[in-house]
């Protein structure tokens, strides 16, 4: 809480960079159990991936051993039955020839009571689906690598699909272990999170890349020092934006599937919910980190950091190699005077410098006032 | 200057208001998936390699059968391994499966009788005699044809070895015939062409040798040719005629012209445009469906399911939206509230598009959708929660909260648009590569995102910058959520070690 005062304040609260190798560790634990709950248990996959029928049955006063019963009875007892609402009966067979489907249905609704929803998908259709899902998937990574590293850098690129990745296989990995179903729903909503963790990570990095135009000339910090700034300074946005995101999937959650009962909802939104806390959570730890590692061993950097520790050392400071020092305020300030250009006194009517499009290199003084009174 | 902004503000409320309006009086509506309002939905497979013509025939015969249903919007489109067929809405599920899935018979049956009129008690079964020839079994009232309430016969009381009353295909005067027992179906044609002879269309048709084929035409041709009882002179023909019946539809009714023909040597002419022979012979041709195709994927969602999940949607949306603005305001405060309008503004772009596209293009908004457009809401305020908390950062460096607001806006608007830009590229990606549910959640993704840059260019922007401009924004910042202006604060040195 005095945290997240401080970062209301904007005050630099947070050192990131001690936050990062345990950041790191704990990611990497979740993604391995993530993937070794993926290689050893698999996927949930729903109806859609493995074909087979699924009934919804309007039937108040059947119970589940019941309606096991009245299944098993037709040939099927190892058919899934779930009570999906006080009144629906959800049935799940791997029936997967239509004429016969279509014969349980009718007596389902014979026996049991109205079908509401029936589905029947052959084998082929979710292999065509994941494909295409695949293909795309791939493109989209290339694509989107390429674009990042036009728009910002190639090492920023890289962090980015790190972060994106990440978040993926632990999204993936709650549906593994959980043993949650995968339904067409659950891809758009792992899309959805792909997104959403790019989006926030570009936030971020754009963030890191004006900071680091203000900044770096000065060469007094070195660049972890820098990127915790950059950090500490967007914290409050990737909060607020994750709290604005999450308000909406959370109604969806609770309003939508616990009080109202729609079950499609429900799926989507537990992915969503995770997938926007580790989305804001990998812009900040995991992409940040492997772009401030791969700056770092930058010649231009490590020479900055060599000098800054070497004066730290001089000071008699302790071991600084895993101290990271908070930029005051104050010094963000001086830095972009001094990096301005040097100005008519008073502030009077120097020539207009035209509005900056983008976080070019240096610092850019305040636009002066304009007088009009 | 607030002569650009309030051009930019004036341009967009405009544009907003003008699109709610025209989406009112055009009466445009979203239009609602399969899994909003209940419906069913089969995709067929080809149980054999099918060229792109045969696919674009069952195309057009399903739809043909569908038209029968009333279903505002049906939507039939050719994949590329079979037909996508969904009906949402759709009142008859049982009726709408088993027209969509059947494979219909190519039939010839003898032309017993044809009326005019439309009236049903006209057409008891001594009408027909009289006024127009009937074979003989129906004339004596030893066999009644089954009638359904819209004067003819239903799909399914059409039996190969009834009599029943067919219109014509693709014709709407009302015409009916009363037609007798099939004699021959689809199996003995080998092939039939469009043919340009004798300066007119005419379609050629060839049958297979044998008592399936050739051979059982002739038994009937002869028959048609002399006027038997059991294929009489109708309206003054010198000749009985025999009609081909596809689906319930009477393709063409030919008279019979010659007692006897070569197998491949029958034609047909009936005064036909190009198109018409066309048509004519690719029903002949592939008989009923060109292919034979194989529900893979059947969905079947009930009107009340669906009716439900979009309540759900929408109140959850709703109560999202409630709880947004709450934070919002309770953050940023009329800062929070222009967030809100620009919310609302690309509220109404949005709806007014979706509503267009519904109404115009058939494009139905599903369940993902609606998740997808739930959850654009969170992403358009981002972009005025980046642009806001730059401004808190600089009017902390020191900067008068006037010039932040002129220097944020570009800076803030270009991490908007680059982040935006990786959102429509995975958008347009999804649209071009996949299929489904997963391209409508693309598409709604893709307009969220362009609207959001939209209205934060358009609204957001100039209206911070107009708000910027009154003494009101310089007197209280903190009515704007923005920090006291100006001095770096002293006590800074003091929070230095705090930390996580």
């Amino acid at each position: 809480m005095k945290t997240l005062r401080a970062l209301y304040r904007g005050e630099s609260p947070i050192d990131f960079p001690a936050l990062w190798r345990p950041a790191i560790v704990g990611s990497i634990t979740i993604v391995v159990v993530g993937l070794l709950s993926f290689a050893i248990l698999g996927l949930n996959l729903g109806l859609d991936f493995e074909g087979g029928t699924s009934y919804e049955v309007r039937a108040p006063d059947a119970t589940v051993a019941d309606t096991r019963e009245f299944v098993a009875d037709l040939g099927y007892p190892e058919a899934r039955i779930q009570l999906v609402d006080d009144d629906i009966v959800l049935i799940r067979s791997d029936v997967q020839d239509p004429t016969r489907a279509v014969e349980i249905r009718d007596e389902l609704i014979a026996g049991l009571g109205p079908v509401v929803a029936f589905e029947q998908v052959g084998p082929t259709w979710g292999e065509e689906v994941t494909d295409k899902a695949v293909t795309a998937l791939i493109v989209f990574f290339v694509v989107v690598a390429l674009y990042i590293a036009v728009r910002l850098e190639w090492k920023m690129a890289l962090g980015a699909l790190v972060a994106v990745a990440h978040d993926i296989v632990l999204s993936v990995g709650v549906y593994s272990v959980f043993r949650f179903e995968i339904t067409p729903a659950t891809v758009i909503a792992f899309l959805t999170i792909m997104g959403y963790s790019l989006y926030d990570t570009i936030v971020v990095y754009d963030k890191v890349r004006e900071i680091v135009g203000r900044l770096g000339a000065t060469e007094r910090y070195t660049y972890p020092e820098l990127m915790n700034l950059a950090l500490n300074r967007v914290a409050m946005r990737s909060i607020n934006t994750s709290v604005t995101s999450a308000i909406p999937v959370l109604s969806m959650l609770l309003v939508g599937s616990v009080v109202m009962g729609a079950t499609t909802l429900r799926e989507f939104a537990v992915a969503l919910m995770v997938g926007i806390v580790v989305g804001s959570y990998s812009s900040l730890f995991l992409a940040a980190s492997l772009v401030s590692a791969l700056k770092e061993r930058e010649e231009r950097w490590r020479l900055i950091g060599d000098k800054v520790r070497g004066r730290l050392d001089g000071d008699g400071a302790d071991d600084s190699t895993t101290h990271t020092r908070t930029i005051e305020r104050s010094d963000v300030v001086a830095a972009d005077t001094r990096a301005a250009p040097r100005r008519a006194p008073g502030g009077g009517p120097a020539k207009r410098r035209p509005a900056m499009t983008a976080p070019s290199g240096g610092g850019v003084p305040p636009r002066p006032r304009k007088k009009k009174r | 200057m607030p002569r650009r902004q309030l051009a930019l503000l004036t341009g967009i409320l405009s544009v907003s208001i003008l699109a709610s309006v025209m989406t009112v009086v055009w009466g445009n509506e979203p239009l609602l998936g399969l899994d909003l309002q209940g419906g069913v939905s089969v995709r067929l497979a080809a149980t054999e390699p099918a060229t792109e013509e045969m696919l674009d025939q069952a195309v057009s015969i399903i739809r043909d059968r569908v038209d029968g249903l009333g279903v505002a919007e049906p939507e039939i489109s050719r994949t590329e391994t079979g037909v996508m067929v969904s009906l949402p809405g759709v009142d008859d599920q049982e009726r709408a499966l088993s027209l969509v899935g059947t494979t219909a018979e190519l039939r010839f049956r003898p032309v017993c009788g044809i009326s005019n009129t439309a009236r049903p008690e006209a057409l008891a079964v001594g009408s027909w005699s009289g006024i127009h020839a009937a074979c003989s079994e129906v004339e004596s009232g030893a066999v009644v044809p089954a009638i359904g309430t819209n004067g003819y016969t239903d799909p399914e009381d059409d039996l190969i070895e009834d009599f029943v009353v067919l219109g014509l295909r693709g014709d709407a005067s009302g015409q009916r015939y009363l037609l007798g027992p099939s004699v021959l179906t689809g199996e003995a044609i080998a092939d039939a062409n469009p043919l340009f002879i004798d300066y007119q269309w005419q379609v050629g048709l060839d049958l297979h040798k044998g008592s399936v084929g050739v051979d059982g035409f002739n038994d009937i041709a002869a028959r048609c040719f002399a006027g038997d009882p059991t294929c009489p002179r109708v309206e003054g023909s010198p000749n009985g005629r025999l009609a081909i019946v596809l689906d319930g539809q009477v393709v063409t009714a030919p008279s019979i012209r010659a007692p006897e023909f070569q197998h491949d040597a029958i034609l047909i002419s009936g005064g036909f445009e190009k198109a018409e022979a066309d048509d004519v012979s690719l029903a002949l041709r592939y008989g009923a469906l060109p292919v034979e195709l194989e529900p893979e994927n059947t969905r079947v969602v009930s009107a009340t399911i669906g009716e439900d999940s979009l309540r759900a949607g929408v109140v959850a949306g709703l109560v999202g939206l409630l709880l947004v603005a709450v934070f919002i305001v309770g953050y940023y405060r009329i800062l929070g509230l222009v967030a809100l309008a620009s919310l609302a503004i690309s509220g109404a772009l949005l709806w007014a598009i979706v509503a267009h596209l519904g109404t115009q293009s058939g494009l139905a908004l599903t369940l993902a959708g609606v998740t997808g457009l739930i959850v654009a809401i969170g992403v358009s305020v981002d972009s005025n929660v980046v642009y806001f908390e730059h401004l808190k950062e600089d009017v902390r460096d020191g900067r008068t909260a006037r010039s932040s607001v002129d220097r944020g806006f570009p800076i803030a608007f270009s991490t908007i648009v680059k982040a935006d830009l990786a959102s429509l590229i995975g958008a347009g990606l999804l649209w071009a590569l996949t299929v489904g549910a997963v391209r409508g959640f693309a598409l709604y993704l893709g307009l969220a995102t362009i609207l959001d840059l939209v209205a934060t260019y358009f609204f957001m922007g100039p209206m911070v910058r107009l708000l910027a401009g009154t003494r009101w924004f310089a007197e209280h910042p903190e009515r704007f959520g923005l920090p006291a202006s100006g001095a770096v604060p002293a006590r800074r040195s003091a929070n230095a070690e705090v930390s996580a």
